[in-house]
């Protein structure tokens, strides 16, 4: 990051003379060189997933790409790599930036062609577990999936087997390669294989919520209050007050990996999952995302639809539509009698959004280990 | 011209049935796969051809309600799957995974289906109190008789996958 001031200063003081254009230059190579060869030994050897026993084993690894350090390693250059896009501006980081726990603060992301893609960029995150991938999860590995943004027009807009040839050209790139695959060949299968394998490595298991699972961190009373809220069903009949969001978005990594219509409209303009499977019962269904780092991750919903938190408590709070497909989960779930949405009152709204906010993991968004390494090497 | 006009009426007649096809909503369908001997797609229509069965417990809503299906075990002894006198040995590791459109899964073990160890009816179920299941929950859904909590009344059931506990 400090490094571009630092560049454009040298620019400004010595651009005016000719030993001064050579100076530059020369610098220039320097910093390029840092660019490709940031770090002098390249890890190797199997990498060690951490995580907490509570997010269970039931992780999510194809056979034929088994997770390395020097893959981890590749992948990483490869996310932040703009050479795979058709005019060298985009890199999955454009969409997917660390500091906004890979999302990108836009309702929709413009692509190479400055075409916006047709649905919210999503967050990148404990993706390890994950087996349905995009909106309507219809990637089924991290493999599969990063072929699409690679090649699509609207997103990066470059052929696996161009993005391949470019990077053959590449020394450090083919080097790396041979490190990762026993041989120097660049193709668009090794590309998506080491991609996935850093996006692997994106655990978050460190919000004040986990720290409270773990019994280190002492949640305030409206924090407690949000989260009671949260976990439980409204059971009017019963003075049970409740918002239920467990049922959805509930367990330790906030994430269930189910696809449900949560009652954004009564007639869709984007049908989700109908699009793919053709039935209606799947009219206006998507992937219901994380929760973790949720403050981070706005504008929300498939389309990007909410600025602000408080305006997706006011949605479930007080304006769930109808219709044949809206989730069973939702239908008559109130804490009025025979109310159509939860109906909570001002001060339940407030302690819900305090329990969203200790889904933030501010070790996730700062872990040099998932940085642009460019950047890290000139930082040095 | 003859030949002309009629190419152009077969056109018109195909692109008929084209769209005429496209309109009639699809319907849902339940995958049997796995440790089978034969792989099925049940409709709501292959239903109706084995025998028919009800069983009445409560919903969520602390009522009674009839449900009205087949026995999970006869749809599963049509695909080959080891139950009866196969249901021995080996064969006691393996377990039914119920996949439901919104991605929802639930376990069974194969002897938890078997009339030969348990009286407990498991259905799959499409009518409840004489009618089609909601959307919401159907068209297909399963119902355990007398079990405590529901969460095992899987909705929305699309498919039924047999295999080895590993
Ligand atoms: C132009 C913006 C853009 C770029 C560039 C981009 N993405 Fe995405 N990403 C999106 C959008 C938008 C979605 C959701 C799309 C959908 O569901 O149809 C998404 C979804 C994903 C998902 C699914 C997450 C989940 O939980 O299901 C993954 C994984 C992902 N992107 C990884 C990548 C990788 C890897 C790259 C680089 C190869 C990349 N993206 C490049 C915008 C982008
Ligand atoms: C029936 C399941 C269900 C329940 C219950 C539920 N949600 Fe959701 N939630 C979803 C789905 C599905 C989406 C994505 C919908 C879309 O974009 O079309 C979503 C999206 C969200 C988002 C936006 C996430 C993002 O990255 O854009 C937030 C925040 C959220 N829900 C919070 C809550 C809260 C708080 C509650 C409880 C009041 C709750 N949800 C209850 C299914 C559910």
């Amino acid at each position: 990051m400090k490094a571009k001031p630092h560049i454009l200063n040298f620019f400004r003081c010595t651009f005016t003379g000719k030993a001064g254009v050579s100076l530059f230059l020369l610098l220039a190579v320097v910093a390029l060189s840092a660019f490709t060869y940031y770090q002098d030994t390249v890890p190797t050897g199997a990498f060690q997933l951490v995580y907490p026993a509570n997010f269970g084993n039931r992780v999510n690894t194809p056979a034929d790409n088994v997770t390395t350090k020097q893959g981890v390693y590749l992948g990483r250059l490869l996310f932040y790599e703009t050479r795979l896009s058709a005019n060298n501006t985009l890199s999955c980081s454009s969409c997917h930036q660390q500091q906004k726990a890979f999302t990108d603060g836009r309702a929709l992301s413009p692509g190479v062609d400055k075409v916006l893609s047709t649905r919210n960029s999503m967050s990148l995150v404990n993706l390890l577990w994950a087996r349905k991938f995009f909106w309507d999860g219809r990637a089924a590995s991290l493999e599969e999936q990063a072929a699409m943004p690679l090649s699509n027009p609207h997103e990066m807009g470059q052929s696996l087997n161009v993005s391949a040839q470019k990077l053959n050209g590449i020394k450090s790139y083919t080097q790396l390669f041979r490190l990762v695959y026993g041989d120097t060949l660049v193709t668009g299968d090794r590309i998506v294989k080491a991609i996935a394998q850093f996006e692997r490595t994106l655990i978050s298991a460190n919000s004040p919520y986990d720290r409270y699972l773990k019994g280190t961190y002492r949640p305030i009373p409206q924090e407690l209050k949000g989260m009671a809220l949260f976990n439980q069903a409204p059971q009017p009949e019963k003075g049970i007050r409740g918002a239920n969001c467990a049922h959805c978005h509930g367990g330790a990594k906030n994430y269930m990996e189910l696809f449900h219509n949560n009652g954004l409209d009564s007639i869709p303009k984007d049908a989700g999952i109908e699009t793919i499977t053709g039935l209606v019962q799947d009219r206006g269904r998507f992937k219901v995302p994380t929760l973790r780092n949720i403050a981070l991750t706005g504008p929300y919903m498939h389309d990007g639809r909410f600025k602000t938190l408080d305006e997706v408590v006011d949605h479930y709070s007080n304006h769930i539509r109808q219709s044949a497909s809206l989730s069973s989960f939702l239908q008559g779930e109130s804490n009025e009698p025979g109310g159509r949405s939860l109906k909570l009152l001002p001060a339940e709204k407030k302690e819900l959004i305090a329990f969203l906010n200790m889904l933030t993991d501010s070790t996730f968004i700062n872990n040099p280990q998932f940085a642009d390494p460019r950047l890290s090497a000139l930082n040095k | 011209m003859k030949k002309i006009t009629l190419v152009i009426v077969a056109v018109f007649l195909s692109l008929a049935s084209l769209s005429g096809k496209a309109q009639t909503p699809k319907q849902a369908t339940i995958k049997i796969t796995g440790e089978v001997t034969t792989p099925l797609t049940i409709t709501e229509a292959d239903l109706q051809t084995y025998k028919q069965t009800t069983v009445i417990r409560k919903d969520r809503d602390g009522k009674d309600h009839t449900y009205a299906g087949v026995m999970l075990s006869d749809l599963l002894l049509k695909a080959g799957t080891t139950l009866g006198p196969d249901l021995k040995g080996e064969n006691l590791t393996k377990y039914l995974l119920v996949s439901a459109s919104d991605g929802y899964e639930v376990v069974f073990a194969l002897a938890e289906l078997d009339k030969a160890y348990t009286d407990r009816a498991i259905i799959l179920a499409n009518q409840v109190d004489g009618k089609p299941l909601l959307p919401a929950d159907g068209p297909f859904r399963i119902i355990v008789q007398d079990e405590k909590r529901p969460a095992r009344c899987i909705k929305q059931v699309v498919s039924l996958k047999i295999a080895f506990a590993k």
